[in-house]
């Protein structure tokens, strides 16, 4: 299903896509407008349950902002690719993307990022971040960050890791009389925070850290 | 209260403690020092159940129970404490939640019921006193972008949360300077009742300036070598431990 949709100049959207299936968004901006954008994946009854997001972004006039975060919690067989194109076709724009995958058992996810910064879009600023933990050997994990940069005046930077819960941390907290599974359950709220930290809907906050502690629970 | 017999123990098929003996009763403090490479974080590690080590062979006794089969966290539970020697960072953990939830994991195994919000922060602020605790680094994550004098601190700090019986602390003197050590030795030592005891590991006698041993060990090469007073440690420092060498 594609949603398109047009923000209106000086407009301000949230929007929160919470274990949606299959879903492409083309989100068209309009200047001084302002997008708060989150993906969000967690544990879910349909162990092959398989989720496929597109969002792309255009910033068509001057002053927009874009902000998307996403968290992902997957197991059994599930996979979710996300692909995300931010289009900054003119200056003064700014733009941050976070997204954090955790992956359990034999679950699968990817994560393509587009950015592309036009000739004359100049004093844009443009971020963007992917960081996953995989929980089991099994788990995999794809990342494609694609920048695409044809303006000389902007600041723009992306990052990926992959990489396990830290073991001596795991341990150190047990030194400390708490539980592997609880450790675990700290570890990875703590991975979420800068995600959940944001949202700004606290029931909803909460309501993400209960989903998560049920899960390693 | 610890009894260890014969402990072999080894790391990724390597074996590091080759029939080691040491009894620790209530009360007492335990030097133990030797050159690099002689086993002695290998003990601290092996007696709080690191999971890279495995015991080959022997038996420990923690309080009359079996510690060898026992989890790590049974182990902390029980009242067994390490100071680590390289305190671990965990960045989005912050001190409040960890402390709360490892003083509640504790209080649970004893069968006491969890401190309310109020007594907990009344508890965190008394052993802050204690120990000299800056308010600034309670409020950060575990142990992110502390000093390392902060972080031994830190441990010291969580050790007197946590009222262990046995106290390991591995190395706590190294990266110290002298004002640091002496605040974390007078934070040791103000945790010390009849009740409880201490294995103190380090290289250089200078800790033990401020927390006195009965009795000092010297570990070389998977075993306890040799055993004397408090002045077996000032020999030490002025030979080296170069009479490990010579054949008798």
């Amino acid at each position: 299903m594609l949603n398109e949709i047009i923000l209106h100049p000086g407009e301000h959207r949230e929007i929160i896509l919470l274990n949606e299936p299959d879903t492409n968004w083309h989100i068209i901006q309009e200047a001084n407008s302002t997008l708060l954008l989150y993906v969000i994946a967690l544990p879910h009854p349909n162990d092959e349950v398989q989720w496929h997001t597109a969002i792309t972004v255009e910033h068509k006039a001057t002053g927009c902002k874009t902000e998307m975060y996403g968290l992902a919690l997957l197991h059994s067989q599930q996979q979710h690719h996300l692909t995300t194109r931010v289009l900054h076709n003119v200056g003064g724009g700014y733009s941050s993307q976070l997204f954090k995958f955790v992956l359990d058992d034999e679950s699968k996810a990817s994560f393509k990022g587009e950015l592309k910064i036009m000739p004359d879009a100049q004093q844009v600023e443009a971020y963007q971040t992917n960081r996953n933990i995989l929980l089991s050997r099994q788990a995999e994990m794809t990342t494609e960050p694609q920048l695409e940069i044809y303006a000389d005046d902007v600041k723009a930077s992306h990052g990926a890791t992959t990489g396990q819960l830290d073991d001596s941390a795991l341990f150190y907290m047990q030194q400390r009389c708490i539980s592997r599974e609880t450790a675990r359950k700290l570890l990875l709220c703590a991975f979420f925070e800068d995600v959940l930290r944001t949202l700004p809907n606290e029931q909803m906050q909460e309501d993400i850290v209960e989903k998560i502690n049920e899960y390693i629970g | 209260m610890l009894e260890i017999k014969n402990l072999h123990a080894s790391i990724a098929g390597k074996e590091i403690l080759k029939g080691l003996n040491l009894t620790v009763h209530e009360g007492e403090v335990h030097a133990i020092m030797g050159p690099n490479g002689a086993g002695k974080s290998t003990l601290s590690n092996v007696l709080t159940g690191h999971p890279a080590y495995t015991v080959t062979a022997g038996e420990v006794f923690f309080r009359g129970k079996n510690l060898l089969t026992m989890s790590p966290e049974e182990r902390a539970r029980e009242g067994m404490f390490l100071s680590f020697q390289y305190p671990v960072e965990i960045p989005g953990v912050s001190m409040v939640n960890f402390m709360r939830t490892a003083v509640n994991e504790k209080r649970k195994h004893e069968g006491k019921p969890a401190l309310s919000a109020t007594d907990f922060l009344k508890l965190m602020r008394e052993k802050k006193a204690l120990v000299g605790m800056d308010n600034r680094l309670t409020k950060r994550s575990v142990n992110e972008g502390f000093s390392g004098g902060e972080k031994k601190r830190n441990e010291i700090f969580q050790m007197a949360m946590l009222e262990p019986c046995l106290s390991i602390l591995d190395e706590t003197d190294s990266g110290l300077d002298i004002d640091a050590l002496r605040i974390v030795a007078e934070g040791v030592n103000a945790l010390k009742t009849p009740h409880t005891a201490s294995i103190v590991i380090t290289h250089y006698q200078r800790l033990l300036d401020y927390i006195v041993p009965d009795f000092v060990h010297v570990l070389a090469d998977g075993k306890i070598v040799r055993t004397g007073g408090k002045e077996l440690a000032l020999e030490l420092e002025d030979k080296g431990y170069a009479f490990l060498n010579e054949k008798p």
